[in-house]
């Protein structure tokens, strides 16, 4: 029994689980940092439907030329309408962070350090075990505990994906919408009513000097492009949104073969993509 | 009567909208033709326009929330599962710490070092407590 039981029969029985531990979930762990990293420029954006709400009263109290002691503006549905957005940001990014970091490789990576300083102890009883035994024996045992925690990983993980893909499909598509349609719907608004403060100003001949008339139109022009900016970073932050949830269709699809290389292949190009989006919104954020 | 929904809301705005533009455009095509009144008329009425698109956009928002909620439960629910399998696997570290605290303890009891003991007792404690 105890020449059955030597290294080499250890090493024999445990090679199996050796390559399967092999398999590494990069893929998953790449992808979904990717994502978590492009979700979070929404924080960049720099506008929310309280600073619509906010500018919005400032605008009229100057172009009405209110004079209030401190400028009250309504702004509850605003604010509710950033609670909401920050709700469906949150979930989405919980679940991409979560499964980030399930999906990552020193998750499984335990130290045994402390076990093999116990184990070689020169006063351990009766009992003497060789420093060289120790170590083969510790890299063995933390392979074997690697290949079932990885085995137990990847299960998970795509069962996760399995029940997160649908209402997940549901939030980045209605995040979406909200980011592109509604909140760069406010900023239509925000241009339409400084289109009309400005030609207000140059068809009721209120500016007299070339001056006046120049620098009217340089802050026209200048406020201009800076909401034409903001809609630019919205609408590039809209394609990476759409980019996280194909890619995670893909993964989905596949989420039975999630240590394949074609995977890999696939999701690459979702990721690279967000990557370029990524450095392309920081451009203008600059 | 049936409740709005998020994309009927949008619709809603972007008619104000349309309808802010085109009341702007037409004061600007009759500008000298039209009476102080009038115009006083048509520039309120404009900004009104603008006010409601904006406040609906933001309704419209908020109305999104009545048609994620079934979707935002079920991440949230994977994410909790998410983070306990992530506690499980970092409890196998523990399970480590602890059996090498566990060994070095049973070593200050063979050796009946009261002082080694006291030690050890310690360290298995810290060992429980991490993580």
């Amino acid at each position: 029994m105890r020449s059955f039981l030597n290294l080499k029969n250890l090493i024999f029985l445990l090679a199996p689980f050796s390559i399967f531990s092999c398999v590494n979930l990069k893929t998953v762990q790449g992808f979904s940092n990717t994502s978590s990293t492009g979700l979070q420029q929404f924080e960049e954006i720099h506008y929310t439907f309280l600073d619509h709400c906010q500018d919005r009263c400032f605008e009229i109290a100057v172009h009405e030329f209110q004079l209030e002691r401190e400028l009250e503006c309504e702004c509850g549905d605003f604010i509710s309408a950033d609670s909401v957005t920050q709700v469906i940001y949150s979930t989405i990014n919980g679940y991409l962070l979560g499964l980030g970091e399930l999906a990552q490789n020193n998750l499984t990576t335990y130290r045994t350090n402390d076990l093999n300083v116990a184990l070689t102890a020169q006063q351990l009883g009766p009992v003497s075990i060789d420093e060289s035994v120790v170590g083969a024996f510790s890299a063995l045992s933390n392979t074997l505990l690697r290949s079932t925690t990885d085995f137990y990983r990847r299960r998970k993980i795509a069962s996760y994906i399995e029940q997160a893909n649908d209402p997940l499909q549901v939030l980045l598509k209605k995040f979406e919408q909200i980011v592109q349609a509604n909140l760069k719907g406010e900023l239509q608004f925000k241009k339409e009513r400084l289109y009309g403060n400005f030609i207000e100003l140059k068809l009721n001949n209120t500016l007299e000097s070339d001056f006046e008339k120049r620098k009217a139109g340089e802050d026209y022009y200048n406020a201009l492009l800076e909401i034409n900016r903001l809609e630019k970073m919205i609408d590039i932050y809209a394609k990476s949104l759409h980019e996280i949830a194909d890619g995670h269709q893909v993964l989905y699809d596949k989420r039975d073969k999630l240590s394949l290389k074609d995977l890999a292949v696939d999701l690459m190009d979702y990721s690279s993509e967000i990557q370029v989006l990524y450095t392309e919104f920081n451009k203008l954020n600059q | 009567m049936a409740n709005l929904t998020s994309e009927q809301a949008k619709q809603l705005s972007d008619n104000f909208f349309m309808l802010s533009t085109a009341l702007l455009d037409f004061r600007v095509a009759n500008w000298d033709s039209l009476s102080k009144d009038d115009h006083q008329i048509l520039s309120d009425a404009r900004s009104k326009s603008l006010e409601f698109g904006e406040q609906i956009l933001a309704l419209a928002t908020s109305l999104i929330m009545n048609e994620v909620a079934e979707s935002l439960d079920t991440i949230n629910q994977v994410t909790t599962d998410i983070k306990g399998t992530i506690k499980n696997l970092k409890n196998i570290q523990k399970g480590l710490n602890i059996a090498a605290a566990i060994l070095v303890l049973g070593i200050a009891v063979l050796e009946k070092d009261p002082g080694k003991i006291g030690e050890s007792i310690k360290g298995m404690v810290g060992a429980w407590g991490e993580g």
